[in-house]
């Protein structure tokens, strides 16, 4: 007897060159932008007071290059941006910092995660704009401002996850750790700082990205020099390119910092991770046996 | 030559609910060891075996009693080997080596020879993560003898690997005993490999007392299959059916 034939399913059709280029991961974001562009353009012809991409990549062009645009003095992309990025490093690097000694506090000791952990849920909920009024009213219209509403909006969100990192740490490693007679320093080195990176990593992107927003409000609000200065400046004198083509700087920043600095670095601290099992080496020992 | 003077040893956990008996891990334990013997302590789940290596490790404290463990005169350095192999996993196979040492260059070289003794100096830049579970043991034995320690804690190093590793493994812990001859305390549920490895044989019955107290007097390395090592095998599997009934059959 014979086994009736199976009707095996149909392969799928060979894929066409468009649909191949839509799933590649280049082909999709590059077909993103174009869309994301047409619909721009689209926009402007709707609402004629929206600047158009062109408009905006030529205003972008003159701001960076500094050539002649109208009158008003510009080319003062790298100086505004370079005063933002001083203050928004050391605020970052204040929060940061802060941020990581009292996550590891409120993760270690129930004292203090019983003192602490409420006030930094408090400092969670806070927007950065109040960061920037605050620091205003206090510090006036100078440098202090802008880089304490960084460090301020930084820290809890590096904190909050530091902290939950530390009380994942697994137990048996402490105990061996314990058991070894490990210093604590050399504990912190090789056990803490590791195992906390994943959180470390979710933490500093959460309060790079508000930090950033925190800048730019607080510039807006009492700046004489840097992006969100900039960015008023060009909304004060009725210059929507000027505003929109700020509005990309920001954008293109935090996606370049994300992208390009976070991704690399997270790759680097978790190549441990990614590493293949060699299982031929076990094979080859019991052969000889090992 | 180190020294373990546990003497009339009780440990307790709070009870596991509001209206529950505090849990009586270690019931009265006193016992003396000394010199280079490696020590088996067997018994059932739940009588105290693991909870006394943590005790005598530091991990915990006693409820009432005292231990001590030195080594002329001062406290001894230990080596403790783990159920599970217990490696940094972000960290490669040297620098868990290093993890738990103090001295730099002097500790690879040392570091180097005994994961060579193990079989395993090939895989020195390698993380934890690339290895089997058996050779990442073998790393956790090798880590625990380069500490050079005065009194080895092992807590049934074997029980999560398959019978051709454990068994293997055994064989490379007889090795290096031979070779360095440390005082080795080694809990274990399973009797036929404390006889094969033991010197000395210590019983715990369950609510963690001293059942038996037995000398192995057998030349070490010893193989499982050894007629010696099998007969003395029955025998201690015949007195811990003493400790527990067969259950009577109708």
């Amino acid at each position: 007897m014979t086994a009736a034939p199976v009707a095996l399913p149909e392969a799928p059709a060979p894929q066409g060159g468009l649909r191949r280029w839509l799933s590649s991961p280049i082909g999709a974001q590059v077909t993103a932008a174009v869309v994301f562009i047409g619909a721009w353009q689209l926009l402007t012809v709707i609402a004629p007071r929206v600047p158009g991409p062109a408009d905006v990549a030529n205003f972008l062009f003159v701001e960076i290059t500094g050539g002649s645009h109208g009158g008003i003095v510009r080319g003062q992309f790298f100086e505004h941006f370079a005063v933002t990025l001083q203050r928004f490093l050391l605020g970052l690097f204040f929060g940061f910092v802060s941020g990581l000694l009292v996550g590891i506090l409120i993760g270690s000791s129930t004292l203090a995660r019983a003192l602490l952990n409420d006030t930094v849920l408090v400092l969670l909920t806070m927007p950065a704009f109040v960061w920037a009024f605050l620091t205003t009213m206090w510090f006036g219209i100078t440098w202090q401002a802008p880089v304490l509403t960084v460090a301020f909006s930084a820290f809890p969100f590096v904190a909050i996850n530091v902290a939950q990192g530390v009380r994942a740490i697994a137990p048996e490693l402490r105990n061996m750790s314990t058991a070894f007679e490990v210093g604590r320093w050399k504990q912190f080195r090789h056990l803490t700082v590791p195992a906390v990176a994943g959180y470390i990593f979710a933490g500093l992107r959460f309060a790079i990205i508000i930090g950033w927003n925190g800048i730019l409000l607080s510039e807006w609000f009492s700046g004489q020099a840097g992006v969100g200065f900039r960015t008023r400046y060009w909304f004060d004198a009725n210059r929507y390119r000027g505003f929109v083509g700020w509005v990309i700087v920001f954008i293109v920043f935090i996606v370049l910092v994300d992208r390009v600095l976070l991704n690399r670095l997270q790759a680097r601290a978790f190549r441990w991770r990614d590493q293949k099992e060699v299982d031929f080496i076990e094979i080859q020992e019991e052969q000889v046996g090992l | 030559m180190a020294q373990v003077i546990i003497n009339r040893l009780k440990k307790t956990f709070p009870p596991p609910t509001k209206d529950g008996d505090p849990v009586v891990a270690i019931g009265d334990i006193s016992l003396e060891v000394e010199g280079n013997v490696f020590v088996s302590i067997v018994g059932p789940s739940g009588c105290g075996k693991s909870t006394l290596l943590n005790i005598l490790s530091g991990v915990e404290t006693p409820t009432s009693g005292t231990v001590s463990v030195t080594e002329g005169g001062r406290a001894a350095h230990l080596g403790y080997v783990f159920q599970d192999a217990r490696l940094l996993p972000w960290r490669t196979v040297m620098d868990n080596m290093l993890y738990v040492r103090d001295d730099g260059d002097a500790g690879e070289t040392k570091a180097t020879r005994y994961l060579d003794m193990v079989g395993l100096s090939h895989t020195h830049d390698m993380f934890p993560g690339q290895l089997s579970g058996g050779m990442q043991q073998r790393v956790g034995i090798a880590r625990a003898f380069s500490v050079e320690p005065d009194l080895l804690l092992m807590d049934e190093p074997f029980s999560h690997l398959d019978a051709i590793t454990a068994r293997s493994l055994r064989d490379h812990l007889q090795e290096l005993w031979s070779a360095t001859r440390k005082t080795v305390l080694f809990v274990t549920h399973d009797v036929v490999e404390a006889v094969q490895l033991s010197d000395r044989i210590i019983v715990l019955a369950p609510g963690g007392r001293i059942f038996d107290d037995i000398s192995i007097d057998l030349p070490h390395p010893r193989r499982a299959t050894d007629p010696k090592v099998a007969t003395l095998q029955a025998e201690i599997l015949g007195r811990f059916e003493e400790m527990h009934p067969a259950p009577a059959t109708a």
